[in-house]
């Protein structure tokens, strides 16, 4: 996947029961790849992923996190230099501040982002307002020459949206068949 | 008209009588549909029947006399498509528009009738807002189900994968309480949402029930 060409957009698609699988399976590659990954998570509070990446020999220093939900889970946000913490996911402008804000203050090295998922984030908001905002994101990397993997459950999207993802990503990929 | 109408009866094969008349004039101003009888030459007005002068909220005096351009044909002097154009306007849809400046959705039909050498151009239109307001109607009802089914079924079936998931954590005991709480709460929080989406999504629907449909559905259903 990102071996292939530097700063490409993905849709990557996966049957709900896969979705774990597929976050992991990116967060692995994107790693391989050398490249530094901003988690956008509306999925996992952090200090719950940092736990999970461990198990996965995946040290907390190797990934920056936008988490939306601790705070939302009534959790206490630890602070750290790789996180930012959103109140809550359908607080779009924050979630859009602080991914600008670490994109800037991360390492010049290549970087991408992984947003987990688009699936979730339609749970607080409308598909029509998160198709606006998935495209706020888009711009800005394609303007930043960063590349970003967006996780989708299969079907998870109206066709519709799922038309005008297709047309803001450089490529739609099926976990399944292409993503292992 | 009624001059008109004498024609049209003397040119039909029964004998013309003053009972013909009546039936045709009787026909013309009882027809649920909006008529105009219009000279094809120099495009005025020659009669209008009371459900086209009701369509366009206009008296039958505002009528007569004008060019067709200024009350039911979009198409600009010169540019009639019919006479100038020599195209066909048959069950086509098209809009017009009011006395109050209403743009009202209508099925026309124009059909050109010849009598003693003249050329007439026989308008006639049915409106059809009911159904066009049905046929929105039937849009809206679907993008409601599509987006209950995007912002509720998809997740749901992402939950339950997560509660699993969080089953296995509990099991492992890599994650302390804190953590198992932060995620049930979570899921929690997220299902409590997706109820109050589905209240919000059927209090809109039935709020909005043949009156109109929210922009933000609108923009859903046409992808804006």
């Amino acid at each position: 996947m990102l071996e292939e060409e530097d700063s490409q957009l993905y849709l990557m698609l996966s049957e709900p029961g896969r979705v774990h699988d597929m976050t992991m399976a990116v967060l692995k590659k994107t790693l391989a790849a050398g490249c530094i990954p901003l988690i956008i998570t509306v999925n996992q509070p952090y200090k719950v992923m940092v736990k999970t990446n461990a198990r996965e020999d995946i040290g907390q220093e190797k990934f920056y996190v936008v988490d939306a939900v601790t705070q939302y889970s009534g959790g206490t946000p630890t602070p750290g230099p790789q996180v930012r913490y959103v109140t809550n996911p359908s607080n779009l402008t924050d979630l859009g501040i602080a991914i600008t804000e670490f994109l800037k203050q991360m390492p010049d090295a290549k970087k991408c982002i992984i947003f987990d998922s688009v699936s979730m984030l339609l749970i607080h908001i409308p598909t029509a307002t998160a198709s606006k905002f998935l495209h706020f994101v888009v711009n800005k990397l394609k303007l930043s020459d960063i590349s970003g993997i967006f996780l989708c459950v299969e079907k998870g999207l109206d066709p519709v949206i799922l038309s005008q993802m297709s047309a803001f990503v450089d490529k739609v990929v099926d976990f399944e068949s292409e993503g292992k | 008209m009624a001059s008109l109408i004498k024609c049209l009866i003397s040119d039909s094969p029964k004998p013309a009588d003053s009972s013909g008349e009546d039936i045709f004039r009787s026909i013309f101003e009882q027809i649920q549909t909006g008529i105009f009888i219009v000279d094809a030459k120099d495009h005025i007005i020659l009669d209008a029947n009371p459900n086209a002068m009701s369509l366009l909220g206009r008296a039958k005096g505002d009528l007569l006399g004008n060019s067709c351009h200024e009350f039911i044909c979009p198409a600009k002097c010169g540019e009639c498509p019919i006479s100038d154009f020599h195209r066909e306007v048959r069950n086509t849809e098209q809009i017009v528009i009011n006395s109050n400046g209403e743009k009202i959705p209508v099925i026309k039909t124009v059909a050109r009738v010849k009598i003693h050498d003249k050329d007439y151009l026989v308008e006639s239109f049915v409106d059809i807002r009911d159904q066009k307001k049905s046929e929105e109607r039937k849009v809206a009802l679907i993008a409601f189900m599509n987006e209950a089914v995007m912002r509720v079924r998809k997740p749901l079936e992402l939950t339950r994968q997560s509660l699993q998931v969080l089953a296995d954590q509990a099991k492992s005991g890599d994650y302390d309480a804190e953590d198992i709480r932060m995620e049930l709460q979570l899921h929690a929080n997220n299902i409590a949402q997706m109820v109050k989406t589905l209240e919000d999504l059927s209090e809109q629907a039935v709020k909005e029930q043949g009156i109109k449909i929210p922009e933000h559905f609108t923009n859903f259903c046409i992808g804006k």
